[in-house]
Order: structure tokens, then sequence, then C-alpha cells
């Protein structure tokens, strides 16, 4: 119960996040910073792939909701939660994930966030741009909006981790 | 029948992930007919209502160039005025109220979020059903053409502005009156482009486009922006035009929805032209 608590107030405050701040921020050249994938990669370890999958597609159709994007939002959410226990299973380290609560920087260490989330961002964002433009003649363009938004989308959500999750509660 | 559950419990993660990208993807596809999810947009009240309570806020850091606008648009209404004419001929000049019609209304509403950087930009606006907005009707500004209405809400409506995929506009040059349509490449939100204009004919870096009230959804003469570039498209007797248009969408907040009295008029007319026989065929 208190991890349902958790997300849903999580997942209104990265909604409003997203949805206030993040969706007026255009400052040129395609770069459309993204928070909300983190959330996605928060949820909770033990989670099955398939309510992975419905709860990020009812977040991603909340987004959608707000920006104007009739599903493409939603479609992101769900390829993104489709590959996170891939990608997990990937990089599980030596001893499995046994000891682990949730998922964040300074529980699984710099390197292992790194590769997963960035990996999943990149899927994403890929994702993203390409359905949002569809168009073979803008493939060049698609390919600066990935390029310059992930590395944007990786800082800020280290930005959002490195100030709200306190350190001394996540080692305990 | 055991084989067909073993599969389906195999491949449960993979058939959910297929049904969920189905229905998002025909959602965004095709979003014009899939009316179901059309409902999750801003024009639904909980939205609308969150970007109301937004715009309230950051309104206020735009006043000092709204208000700059609204002067201006003043000033050049009261150039307009009969008070600021002189009257040349006396006698002769009779305006008869019969000879005149209204044609276009102007709805004003306000502008409470918007975008310019994706590939489809929308607006979304504080007017809707309430004021009796319909779909379609044009959009502008005083300062040009801004969109057509793409999604209407009790008291709010979304715009799908010029700068979006497929926009369409037909437009034409003040000077000249050569005509094509208005189209977006996503690069530049202050460039439009034109197509559709053949290279034969003469066209001058400047020349002023304005709408060609063709559609009915603008009246003749409503500013686009002004050529700033042309090119011919190599191998194609097509003019490549490049428009940098009157209206700047990052900084936009009062817009006006334009009705057209005689649209019905206009389409029953149109709808009478016999189709085309070999479209038909084909």
């Amino acid at each position: 119960m208190n991890s349902f608590v958790l997300n849903s107030i999580r997942f209104v405050l990265f909604v409003l996040f997203q949805v206030l701040i993040l969706n007026n921020l255009e400052p040129g050249l395609g770069l459309y910073a993204m928070i909300y994938p983190l959330f996605i990669l928060m949820l909770p370890f033990q989670m099955g792939t398939v309510p992975l999958m419905l709860i990020s597609f009812g977040f991603g159709l909340v987004i959608d909701s707000f920006s104007n994007t009739f599903g493409l939002h939603a479609s992101s959410a769900v390829i993104m939660a489709f590959f996170r226990p891939l990608i997990f299973k990937w990089l599980s380290p030596r001893d499995g994930y046994d000891s682990v609560e949730s998922v964040n920087v300074y529980s699984m260490g710099g390197r292992w966030f790194l590769y997963s989330y960035g990996t999943l961002l990149l899927i994403h964002h890929a994702w993203f741009f390409t359905i949002e433009s569809f168009k073979l003649n803008e493939f060049l363009w698609v390919l600066i909006k990935i390029g310059l938004s992930v590395p944007c989308s990786f800082l800020l959500s280290l930005l959002v981790q490195f100030i709200f999750i306190s350190n001394k509660k996540a080692v305990r | 029948m055991r084989n067909l559950i073993a599969f389906f419990k195999r491949f449960q993660i993979f058939l959910v992930f297929v049904l969920l990208q189905i229905v998002a993807l025909s959602a965004y596809i095709q979003y014009s007919q899939f009316a179901r999810l059309q409902v999750f947009s801003s024009a639904s009240r909980i939205n609308g209502g969150l970007y109301e309570v937004r715009y309230s806020v950051t309104k206020h850091f735009n006043l000092e160039g709204t208000n700059r606008k609204l002067e201006w648009e003043n000033a050049r209404l009261r150039e307009k005025l009969k008070l600021s004419n002189y009257k040349i001929d006396r006698d002769k000049i009779v305006i008869e109220d019969t000879s005149y019609q209204q044609q276009y209304l102007y709805i004003a509403a306000t502008v409470i979020n918007n975008t310019y950087d994706k590939r489809n930009n929308y607006m979304t606006i504080d007017i809707g059903k309430n004021h009796g907005i319909k779909k379609g009707w044009g959009v502008a500004s005083s300062k040009g053409v801004v969109g057509v209405v793409h999604l209407v809400g009790e008291s709010y409506a979304v715009v799908k502005t010029i700068l979006s995929k497929n926009i369409n506009f037909d437009v034409s040059m003040r000077d000249g009156g050569a005509f094509g349509l208005l189209k977006w490449d996503a690069v530049n939100p202050k460039i439009c482009q034109i197509s559709g204009i053949s290279n034969d004919i003469t066209i001058k870096k400047f020349t002023k486009v304005i709408t060609r009230g063709g559609s009915g959804m603008f009246p003749k003469g409503i500013p686009v922006g002004v050529i700033t570039k042309r090119k011919s498209i190599e191998g194609r007797p097509l003019w490549d035009l490049q428009v940098r248009i009157a209206e700047d969408f990052r900084t936009i907040q009062h817009v006006y929805v334009i009705k057209n009295i005689k649209l019905d008029e206009l389409k029953e007319l149109e709808g009478r032209i016999p189709p085309d026989k070999e479209e038909d065929d084909l």
C-alpha cells in the first residue's frame, strides 16, 4: 500500500512537471526534454511486464491528453515498458537484484544507471521522434532531435534524483 | 485448444504489447477518425482548466508585448475610422446599407496553451461549444493567419496551427495573384513553404503573401507573410518558396476565430460540381 501511494504521488508530480514546465520549454533545434520516462524506470522492481505496460499506457495517455499528441506518448511509454525487463536482465549484477527495493541512481550505482536508463531513453526517444515525423526525407532532422534530446532528458533525470531522493534513505 | 492457450500464455507479454501499440498508433496516425481517444485532449474540461490556471500566472510575463501589439492594432483601426478620413467627394458617396452585408464575424479568444516546436503544433483557446465555435473555422490574429479549429470542447477548443503537417491552406501573392498551398517542413517556426506555383510566373523577393479566401475559412486578404527566398525545384517546373510568416507563434496570446456566415452556401454550391470521372475509375 505504501508503495502504491508513493507511486500515485509520483504519477501526479511527473505529469505536472512534464506538462506545465517541460512542454513549454522550446529552446529550438527540436530539443524536447522529457522527464516522464523516469517514472516508468522507477516503478517497483517486482512488477510484471503486462501491468507495467498497462500503467505506462495510461500514464502516456495522460501526458498525451495535455500535449495534444493523441497516443504518441502512450505508444513510446509502452515500448519503454516492454524493453525495461529485457534491459534489466541484460545488466543484472552478479548476485542478482535480491536486495534492491527501488530503482534509482543511488541504489544501483552510476554506471548501471547510465547503461540501463540511457538505453531505455534512446529507445523511447528514437521511437517517439520517428513516429512523430513519419517521413523518410526528414530523417536527418529526426536524428538531430534524438541526439540533442536524449542527453538533455538524461541529465534532467539525474538532477531530479539528486535533488529529491535522499542518499541515506536509499542506502538504509 | 490446449496448444492455443499455451501459445497465448507464452506470448502474453508480446501480445499485450502489440495490442497497446495498435490502439495508441491508430489513434495517433489517423486521429481524425478514431473518435474515442479524441476525448483525451486539452479541449477537455480538466486539462483546459489546468491550463487556464497556468495562464492566469504566466500571462503577466508578456504583458508589455501584448500591450504594444494591442496599441498597434488600435492605431491601425483608428486610421480606418470615418473620423480620421477626409471626405473628398462630398455629395456622391452615399453608403447604402443594402449594398454591403456582413459575411465574416470575429470572435475574440485567448490562447491558454500552445507549442511551436513539435511536428504538429496545436494551441488551446478559451472558447468552445458554448460560444458557438465549430470545427473547420479559421483562426487569425491581428498580425496574420494562425490556423484552423480542430477539436471543440464545452468551453475550450484546440486549434491546429499552420505549423503542422499537411496544413495546405490556399494562399496567393498580393501582387500578381499567383496561388499555391502553404506547407511547413518542421525546421523553423518562423518559416513556411509554398508549393504548387509554376516557375514561369515571376515572383519577386519580399512579395506579400495573403489568404486567397477559397475554402471560405478566411476572407481574402488576411496577411500570411513575406517571401524571403525562392529557388527552382530541380527536375520540376515549380518554385520552392520560403515565407517568413507574419505571426510569431512564440509570443501569441490573443486570436480571433472567424465565422463565415455564408459558408454553408459556398459548400453547397461547390458540392454541386460533378465529380471527376477519371478519378472514379481509379
